[in-house]
């Protein structure tokens, strides 16, 4: 009961922070410069053509009722026409959703599969000596090394040298599921490295924050075996902050590997957004962030949901 | 000096490293170090050499004065930044922090819709909104890193707040404001100092990213940021235009990472156990 009514608040809250998220971005984007009929028609037009692009847009209404019809249509999965296509945002959105997703699912991967055994190895060896200067290093490196200048140094090597491995060239993963792998190694080995080094750290201070605890001593004492300490006290003790993480990165990726799409000519969200924001396609900016948004408070939301089961006194905790 | 001695010999040399930029960019700037850095010196696109210690760019502009200029726009845009965050934080922070309330649950609102936006959405938005520039990316830096740092002064103010010697400040009658000023403050200034260091390193993030897509700050203006985009058009065939800023914006984010690890391990210590 208790875990339920927990869950219904964070729901509500999520509910409440996508609202909030909406207003502001409907708000920067009617404070955008050179307005919508500006855009659609070039400056050139006259009153009677900006008065027929206010009319079909909506745009002669209040800007309350404006935000009310924007906000209803994107419930109902309707984002809006692209001024300059005038094709509906979210069909483009559905055909570039794949490509993002791929990205992320790969950098996801990377993580959890090398990024936590990394932390765990480098929490428990930290005591030890040698290797801790060593590992902060490594580890620092990974985090400090931004996106466009790992990015740019691959697309450097891997074009000056063929190495089996395409920069550009996507191919759908329905069409060619070779040729596809071979263009998103690239930007997805760029996208872990970061994904990586965050859940290594991440994972690392976690542990650490484990290992002083009580009962890990009384395990040691009992003569518990190390890898069945870790995997019995130390993991499911350490999840919640390893979780967090992974959600932030796998939101922060699904919502904008914006540099990486750009730079490996990648057609997913991200590109499509930057694009959007150089030529003033203002319903197109205005939904990628909203998706973005809404795809961070969903996430953060289950995260926390899956937290309340992992650690059952969390739920206990409200009062 | 007493931090210094503190510090573990990593975490020196992030510090050294970070004098050492500063220092270049003020050699840049106050001394002409390298020469003018929008003056036409030479060929186009010339390999490293004597003459020109980074090359020149497509321009035929020496690179040398544009890393230091690019170091100074690039420092300079996130330390102002980093000021306003900890600013802003440390009052949001503290006030919700200490008097809880309606207060605390509106603050901490406002920063989780912030952080509901990933951290170069954010920003392509504020540049779409004020237009690509200095001033965009003052004001997305500023809103990328005010959640996470809001947060934290909160949660140490909170902490500090539960402490005795606050109680008895209240009980000898002292006021709010000098329980906040002499009291919480200092408690809490661990904390902003460990988030700021953090924060500058976003900073520079974010401007290196923006700029790298072309909303950050506009050429002919040089930041880290613009040289490493600019370099990117001519990746393949001078790849010195990319590579010494590329360097340098690697070096100064590691240097600040790394010092920063070092002051919160001094500041917050923890120990750790062995397995076996």
């Amino acid at each position: 009961m208790r875990l339920l009514s927990w869950w219904a608040r964070r729901l509500l809250s999520a509910v409440l922070t996508l609202f909030v998220v909406s207003v502001l971005i409907f708000a920067a984007s009617r404070l955008m410069p050179g307005g919508f009929a500006e855009v659609v028609l070039g400056p050139f037009a006259g009153p009677d053509q900006r008065a027929a692009v206010s009319a079909k847009y909506g745009l002669d209404q209040s800007l309350v009722v404006q935000y009310g019809l924007w906000l209803a249509a994107a419930v109902k999965g309707d984002l809006g026409t692209s001024l300059l296509s005038g094709e509906p945002v979210a069909g483009e959105f559905l055909l570039r959703i794949p490509v993002t997703v791929e990205l992320t699912v790969l950098g996801i991967a990377a993580a959890v599969l090398i990024g936590i055994p990394l932390g765990v190895y480098t929490a428990v060896r930290a005591g030890q000596r040698g290797g801790g200067a060593l590992g902060r290093l490594a580890g620092g490196l990974g985090v400090s090394v931004p996106e466009f200048v790992l990015g740019s140094l691959v697309v450097f090597v891997f074009s000056r040298y063929a190495l089996g491995l395409t920069v550009g060239g996507y191919r759908p993963l329905g069409e060619d599921v070779g040729a596809n792998l071979r263009s998103m190694v690239l930007p997805a080995a760029v996208l872990s490295v970061f994904a990586i080094a965050v859940t290594a750290r991440t994972t690392r201070d976690a542990v650490l924050n484990v290992l002083v605890e009580p009962y890990i001593t009384a395990s040691v004492a009992r003569g518990e075996a190390p890898l069945a300490i870790i995997r019995r006290h130390v993991l499911r003790n350490a999840s919640i902050p390893i979780l967090v993480v992974l959600t932030t990165i796998t939101a922060y990726l699904l919502g904008g590997a914006v540099i990486i799409e750009n730079l490996f000519n990648l057609p997913g969200v991200g590109s499509y957004v930057v694009q959007a924001v150089g030529r003033r396609d203002y319903a197109v900016v205005q939904a990628g962030v909203l998706l973005a948004a809404a795809v961070f408070v969903v996430l953060t939301m289950l995260a926390d949901a899956t937290s309340g089961v992992l650690d059952p006194r969390l739920g206990k905790a409200v009062r | 000096m007493t931090t210094w001695r503190r510090l573990d010999p990593l975490s020196r040399t992030g510090l050294v490293c970070l004098v050492v930029l500063v220092l270049a960019a003020l050699a840049g700037s106050v001394f002409g170090l390298g020469g003018n850095p929008d003056g036409i010196v030479g060929s186009r696109l010339a390999p490293p050499s004597w003459q020109w210690p980074l090359g020149t760019d497509q321009l035929g502009r020496s690179m040398l004065p544009r890393v230091l200029e690019g170091i100074g726009t690039t420092l300079l845009l996130s330390t102002l930044a980093v000021l306003v965050t900890a600013s802003l934080s440390t009052v949001l922070g503290i006030v919700a922090g200490y008097r809880g309330g309606w207060l605390a649950e509106l603050v901490l609102r406002m920063v989780d819709v912030l952080y509901s936006f990933p951290t170069i959405v954010l920003a392509i938005l504020v540049a779409a909104v004020l237009g690509p520039g200095q001033a965009a990316t003052l004001c997305s830096i500023v809103l990328v890193t005010i959640p996470l740092m809001t947060r934290l002064v909160r949660t140490a103010a909170m902490t500090v707040s539960e402490r005795d010697y606050i109680t008895s400040a209240v009980i000898s009658g002292v006021g709010w404001w000098r329980i906040l000023a002499r009291h919480v403050l200092p408690n809490v200034s661990g904390t902003i100092a460990v988030q700021g260091t953090y924060a500058l390193s976003v900073g520079i993030l974010v401007e290196g990213g923006l700029s790298f897509l072309g909303f950050g700050v506009q050429p002919p203006e040089s930041s880290l940021g613009v040289l490493i985009q600019q370099g990117g058009i001519y990746l393949l065939a001078a790849p010195w235009l990319l590579a010494f800023p590329g360097v340098v914006l690697v070096v100064a984010i590691l240097a600040i990472n790394v010092f920063g690890d070092g002051l919160r391990d001094r500041l917050e210590p923890r120990e750790s156990r062995s397995l076996v």
